[in-house]
C-alpha cells in the first residue's frame, strides 16, 4: 500500500477531522482561495469519512439558536446559568450570533432538518428555559456532506496521521506557532510540517476515566478523542481552563451510550428513579442534574432508569428509527442482545465515568471570540476549546471563526499571506532540538522488545483515574492520585510497542496521563464546590462567589512543572441576575410522599401517553 | 524443619531492575468477518475504522479485527459494499 507524501508546509494545518476541524478546513480553504490562494492541510488520526465525536452521525442540533425560536442573548444567559456564572460571555454570544447562518450553510450543504408541514424549523425543548434543540432526522449523512465540501473547497487531507508535539518558535518575544509533529500511525514514519497558523479540532478527552465495564473502548466519546488536543496545546504553551469541570454523563448502563433525552424527552420519555418516580425537572445535562442523578442513583431509590414504556408504539418506533440509526445505532442490537425493548423494559441508566469535553461541559484549551488560543497563531474549536456546552453546532460554527481568524491573519501579514508558503524559514536551533528530541520520544518504544505493553498501562492509569478523580473529590485523594501518577509516569518511560497501532497507543497514553494531571491539579486548586458533579468537594462543600468567581487555568511552567493561574470572569455583555444565576440549582422535584415498593416489571401499568406523535 | 532461607530482600530488590516478560492471550473481539463475502483487495472497512482496529489478514487475504479496540461504532460494517461484516457489542459490555 502507498501512502501519499506528507506535505512539509502549509499556510494553515487543522488537527482533526472532526465536525470543527471539517468546517475549519472547507472555510480556511475558501478564504485563502478567495484571498489569493494558500494551502490548508488537514491532518486526521483515522479517516475523515468516518472521524470524530460523530462518527456514524447525530440526530440533531442541541443548541440552535435560530430567530423567532430563541434570541443570541436568551441562550448566553442560559449558558451562563448552566456553567453556574464561569463563562466568557463573549465567547458564547460569538457562538450564538453565528449559529444561525451556520445552520442555513448546512442546509445549503443538503444537511436535512426536520421541519414542520409549514416550512419552519421544528425545534424542541430541552434546556430548562428556551427552545434550542432541532432535530436532524437524516444526521447519518452529516459527515459525508462535510467530506465532499472538504474535497470541493481543495483542502489536502491527509488521514492516519496524528499530532503529537507542535513547534513553537520564539519570534520577537513573542511564542508563534511554527507547525506540527506527526506520527503516520500506518508505517510509524515521523514528519515535521510546517504552517503559519494551526487549528486544534481533536475533540475531547474522552478515554480519561475507565467505563465500569472495564472495556477500554467502552466510551461515551469516541475514544479516538483521546485528550490529544488538550496535550498538545499544553506542551505548546497553551492556557486550559475550567478542566476542573469535568464531563460525567447520565448514560445507558454499560453500553455508555446516551439514553437519549434530546431525543426521548420531546417525545415524553424521561428519567425515574426505581420507583419509577421522576426526580428532576430536565434531563438537560448540567453539573447540577448530574449531582441529582448521582445522588438519586446511590441512594435507597436507585438505580435510575430512563423510561419510555408508556409511550405509544408509533412514538416508539419513531424513537428507535432515530436512536438507531444515528447516534451510535448499535444501541438497538445491545439491548435486543439482552431481550429488551422500549415497549415492555425501562432502560437502566448510570453515572459515567470522567472525561473533559466543553461541549457538554467546560473544559478545555482556552479560547476567546475568535477561537484565539493564548499562543500566537494557534486556535482551537469543538470539543477541545473552552466555549462551554458548545455541543454539535458550537463545534461546526468555531470552526468556521477559528477558520476565518487565521486567514484573516495570514491575509494581513502581507504578501506572503496571499501566496502558498512555498518555503518555510529554516528553524530555530531549539526547534531542531526539539524535533530530535520528539522523534526519539515517540519512536522509543519500538525499539523496547520487552517494554511494558500500551493496553496494560492505559487500563492502570484510568484505573487510577477512577480510583482518585471521580468526584466526589477530596484533597486526600486527589494528591494520592498525584504520587500514583508520578510513579505512572515512570512505567510509562518503559513502554513498548510491537508496531505503528500500539505506538499510537503509547502516544495517546501520554496524553490521557496529562489531562489526567490537569484535572487533578485543577481541582485541587479550587477549594470549594461548583457546577453540580463536575466538581463536587467533600471537603469544601459550598460554592464560594466571593472567592471563587474566576476562571482557573493551567499552563506548563517555565520550570516544566504544570503551573496554574486564574483570570477574572470578563464583565457580562448580558446581564444575568443572581437568582437566575441559581435557577440550575433547583432542578430536583420533591420526593412524591410514597413508600410502594419497587413495581416489578410485568405488572407496570401503561400510562396513557401525553404527547403528541409527529 | 529448617528455616526456609529469607529471599525476599534479594527477591525484592532483583525485581526493580530484572526486566519484563510477556506472554499472549486469546481475545474474543466483537468484528466478525464472513471471508466468502469479504473481497479480496477490497479495504473500505480497513479505512472507515476511527480506530483503525481492522487490518487485512495477510494469510487469509479478509479484513479481521487485528487489535481489541472496537468502539462498536458500525463504520465497517455500514460501509462494506458487500455486506461481510456483522459487529457484536463487546463481551465485557453486551
Amino acid at each position: 500500500m502507498s501512502t501519499p507524501a506528507i506535505p512539509t508546509h502549509a499556510d494553515v494545518i487543522v488537527v482533526g477531522g472532526g465536525s470543527a476541524g471539517s468546517t475549519a478546513a472547507i472555510f480556511a480553504a475558501q478564504g485563502l482561495a478567495a484571498a489569493g490562494g494558500g494551502r490548508v492541510l488537514l491532518l486526521e488520526k483515522a479517516n475523515i469519512k468516518r472521524s470524530g465525536a460523530i462518527a456514524i452521525g447525530m440526530d440533531g442540533l442541541n443548541n440552535a439558536v435560530i430567530p423567532g425560536h430563541a434570541t443570541p442573548e436568551q441562550y448566553v444567559r442560559e449558558i451562563t446559568m448552566a456553567n453556574d456564572g464561569i463563562v466568557d460571555q463573549r465567547a458564547v454570544l460569538a457562538y450564538a450570533e453565528r449559529s444561525w447562518p451556520m445552520i442555513q450553510q448546512l442546509d445549503a450543504w443538503g444537511v436535512r432538518f426536520q421541519k414542520t408541514p409549514g416550512g419552519d424549523y421544528d425545534v424542541r425543548q430541552v434546556h430548562h428555559n428556551g427552545r434550542y434543540v432541532l432535530p436532524m432526522p437524516e444526521g447519518y449523512d452529516l459527515k459525508k456532506i462535510l467530506c465532499r465540501q472538504i474535497r470541493r473547497a481543495g483542502v489536502q487531507t491527509v488521514n492516519r496521521v496524528m499530532a503529537t508535539r507542535l513547534l513553537v518558535e520564539d519570534s520577537s518575544g513573542r511564542r508563534r506557532i511554527a507547525g506540527v509533529i506527526g506520527l503516520d500511525v500506518r508505517s510509524g514514519a515521523v514528519s515535521v510540517i510546517r504552517a503559519r497558523a494551526v487549528i486544534l479540532a481533536c475533540g475531547a478527552s474522552g478515554r480519561l476515566g475507565l467505563p465500569a465495564s472495564g472495556y477500554l473502548f467502552g466510551t461515551y466519546e469516541n475514544p479516538a478523542n483521546a485528550g490529544d488536543g488538550y496535550a498538545l496545546a499544553y506542551h505548546a504553551g497553551a492556557e486550559l481552563t475550567g478542566i476542573e469541570c469535568f464531563q460525567i454523563n447520565p448514560l445507558i448502563k454499560d453500553y455508555n451510550g446516551p439514553a437519549c433525552a434530546y431525543v426521548t424527552g420531546p417525545l415524553g420519555g424521561h428519567t425515574v428513579n426505581a420507583l419509577g418516580h421522576r426526580f428532576i425537572r430536565s434531563d438537560y445535562w448540567s453539573g447540577q442534574m448530574m449531582l441529582e442523578f448521582y445522588k438519586e442513583l446511590h441512594s435507597e431509590r436507585g438505580p435510575v432508569y430512563l423510561k419510555l414504556d408508556h409511550l405509544a408504539p408509533e412514538t416508539l418506533t419513531e424513537i428507535e428509527r432515530v436512536l438507531h440509526r444515528t447516534e451510535r445505532p448499535s444501541r438497538g442490537r445491545f439491548h435486543r442482545g439482552r431481550g429488551q425493548s422500549y415497549a415492555t423494559d425501562q432502560v437502566e441508566m448510570h453515572v459515567s465515568e470522567i472525561g473533559l469535553c466543553s461541549g457538554h461541559s467546560a473544559s478545555g484549551v482556552w479560547v476567546d471570540e475568535h477561537a484565539r488560543t493564548t499562543v500566537d497563531g494557534l486556535y482551537a474549536a469543538g470539543d477541545m476549546a473552552s466555549v462551554p456546552h458548545n455541543y454539535l453546532l458550537g463545534a461546526l460554527t468555531y470552526g468556521r471563526i477559528a477558520a476565518e481568524d487565521a486567514v484573516a491573519r495570514l491575509t494581513a501579514e502581507g504578501p506572503s499571506g496571499a501566496t502558498p508558503m512555498s518555503e518555510a524559514p529554516p528553524l530555530s536551533e531549539a526547534s531542531e532540538t526539539a524535533i530530535a528530541a520528539e522523534r526519539e520520544r515517540v519512536l522509543a518504544p519500538l525499539a523496547r522488545s520487552d517494554g511494558l505493553p500500551a493496553h496494560q498501562l492505559e487500563y492502570k492509569i484510568r484505573r487510577l483515574v477512577n480510583d482518585y478523580l471521580q468526584p466526589p473529590k477530596t484533597a486526600n485523594r486527589y494528591h494520592a492520585f498525584l504520587g500514583h501518577a508520578e510513579r505512572f509516569r515512570s512505567e510509562l518511560a518503559e513502554a513498548g510497542a510491537a508496531d505503528p497501532h500500539e505506538l499510537m497507543r503509547v502516544v495517546e497514553v501520554g496524553f490521557i496521563l496529562d489531562c489526567a494531571e490537569m484535572a487533578a491539579r485543577a481541582s485541587l486548586h479550587r477549594t470549594e464546590s461548583r457546577w453540580g458533579l463536575y466538581h463536587y468537594r467533600l471537603d469544601y462543600p459550598e460554592r464560594d462567589d466571593a472567592r471563587w468567581f474566576v476562571h482557573v487555568n493551567v499552563h506548563l511552567g517555565t520550570d516544566g512543572a504544570m503551573a496554574i493561574s486564574e483570570r477574572p470572569v470578563a464583565p457580562y455583555v448580558v446581564p444575568v441576575s443572581d437568582a437566575e444565576l441559581h435557577s440550575y440549582s433547583k432542578i430536583r422535584l420533591p420526593a412524591k410522599v410514597e413508600t410502594a415498593a419497587p413495581v416489578p416489571a410485568e405488572s407496570r401499568s401503561i400510562a396513557a401517553a401525553t404527547v403528541a406523535h409527529p | 524443619m529448617p528455616d526456609l532461607p529469607d529471599r525476599e530482600p534479594v527477591k525484592a530488590a532483583q525485581a526493580l531492575v530484572v526486566g519484563n516478560a510477556q506472554t499472549r492471550r486469546r481475545l474474543d473481539v466483537p468484528v466478525v468477518v464472513d471471508d466468502s463475502k469479504c473481497v479480496t483487495g477490497c479495504r473500505i472497512c480497513v479505512e472507515s475504522c476511527p480506530v483503525d482496529c481492522l487490518a487485512i489478514d495477510a494469510a487469509a487475504g479478509k479484513a479481521r479485527m487485528a487489535h481489541d479496540d472496537c468502539w462498536y461504532c458500525l463504520a465497517c460494517e455500514l460501509d462494506c459494499p458487500n455486506d461481510a461484516i456483522t459487529v457484536k457489542i463487546p463481551l465485557l459490555v453486551r
